[in-house]
């Protein structure tokens, strides 16, 4: 197996734990990470994600990292590979950034309405899974 | 002088093209005036929530993985959609999303939500999720009465009985 520059193996195991950073507070509420938070880039479609644990810590200095500034961490959705993968999404390691990958597989459809309602579904579904991490 | 009265009346009258502008202008204050007492406190709480989320992501990259800004028109039909609620229906959660979209969410638990996204034209993106059941669908709102299937989607998720306004 194919090591990256990170030190990861480039296979995301299932019991991997992930997170996807939130920059605000409206993208999570009532303990819950909201569906919208975890939805695909519009033009990439795919949703960024990082291979790291939930310790506060570890999550504030990747950031530090790799962030510019000038945006600050306000919480975490903290879900695994498992969770993307029973939403019938797919995982690709993506470095540089270290640790970086993303989550593929969103369904194509020709009409951008019907699409999008499709990425909310699953969204919704990945979300149910996730778990908030605030960082203080 | 009531509202309307004062409406009809700045209406009715005409003296020239500035003062026609002038009355025009008045009447639309008014008509803004009489929607906004129409809907109730907490729908204004949610109007203002919105057009917070859309001064908060008004630039690119509001997320750190590239997002698009919120657009005017999102803005404007969340509000409608807001606003032809009617009083006493459970109002949404809303959040922003990266197509510069603005989400609507009716949240029972995490597994039982509905979710309608105001983007970039008048047709609606939906998905609700019922245990493991689930669904997604697209309606057109035309701006005054929220599309059927929305609110019966909505009324189902957050058990209600208050009639909607719907086209």
């Amino acid at each position: 197996m194919s090591v990256l520059p990170s030190g990861l193996p480039e296979l995301v195991a299932d019991d991997e734990p992930l997170a996807r950073f939130l920059t605000q507070s409206s993208q999570y509420g009532a303990g819950r990470v909201k569906p919208a938070a975890l939805l695909p880039h519009p033009i990439y479609r795919n949703t960024s994600v990082f291979r790291v644990s939930d310790d506060r810590n570890l999550l504030k200095g990747l950031w530090s990292a790799i962030n510019d500034g000038e945006r600050r961490l306000i919480g975490v959705a903290a879900f695994t590979a498992a969770d993307v993968r029973e939403c019938g999404l797919e995982l690709r390691a993506d470095e540089p950034p270290p640790k970086h990958a993303n989550v593929e597989g969103w369904p194509m459809r020709d009409d951008p309405e019907a699409r999008k309602a499709s990425d909310k579904e699953i969204a919704a579904r990945l979300a149910a899974e996730a778990r908030l991490i605030l960082i203080p | 002088m009531s509202l309307a009265a004062l409406r009809a009346s700045a209406r009715k009258t005409t003296y020239s093209d500035e003062g026609e502008h002038l009355r025009e202008a008045v009447a639309q204050l008014i008509d803004l005036n009489e929607r906004s007492f129409s809907i109730s406190g907490a729908q204004n709480t949610v109007i203002a929530s919105i057009r917070e989320i859309a001064s908060n992501c008004s630039f690119r990259d509001w997320d750190g993985y590239g997002a698009a800004p919120i657009s005017a028109r999102a803005l404007k039909t969340a509000e409608a959609l807001i606003r032809a609620l009617p009083s006493g229906f459970p109002l949404p959660e809303v959040a922003p999303e990266p197509d510069g979209a603005i989400s609507l969410d009716w949240t029972q638990s995490r597994r039982r939500s509905f979710s309608v996204s105001a983007g970039q034209t008048d047709r609606l993106a939906f998905a609700w999720l019922d245990g493991t059941d689930g669904g997604h669908g697209v309606e057109r709102f035309d701006g005054v009465s929220i599309p059927r299937r929305i609110a019966e989607g909505i009324s189902s998720i957050v058990n209600v009985g208050a009639s909607v306004r719907t086209s």
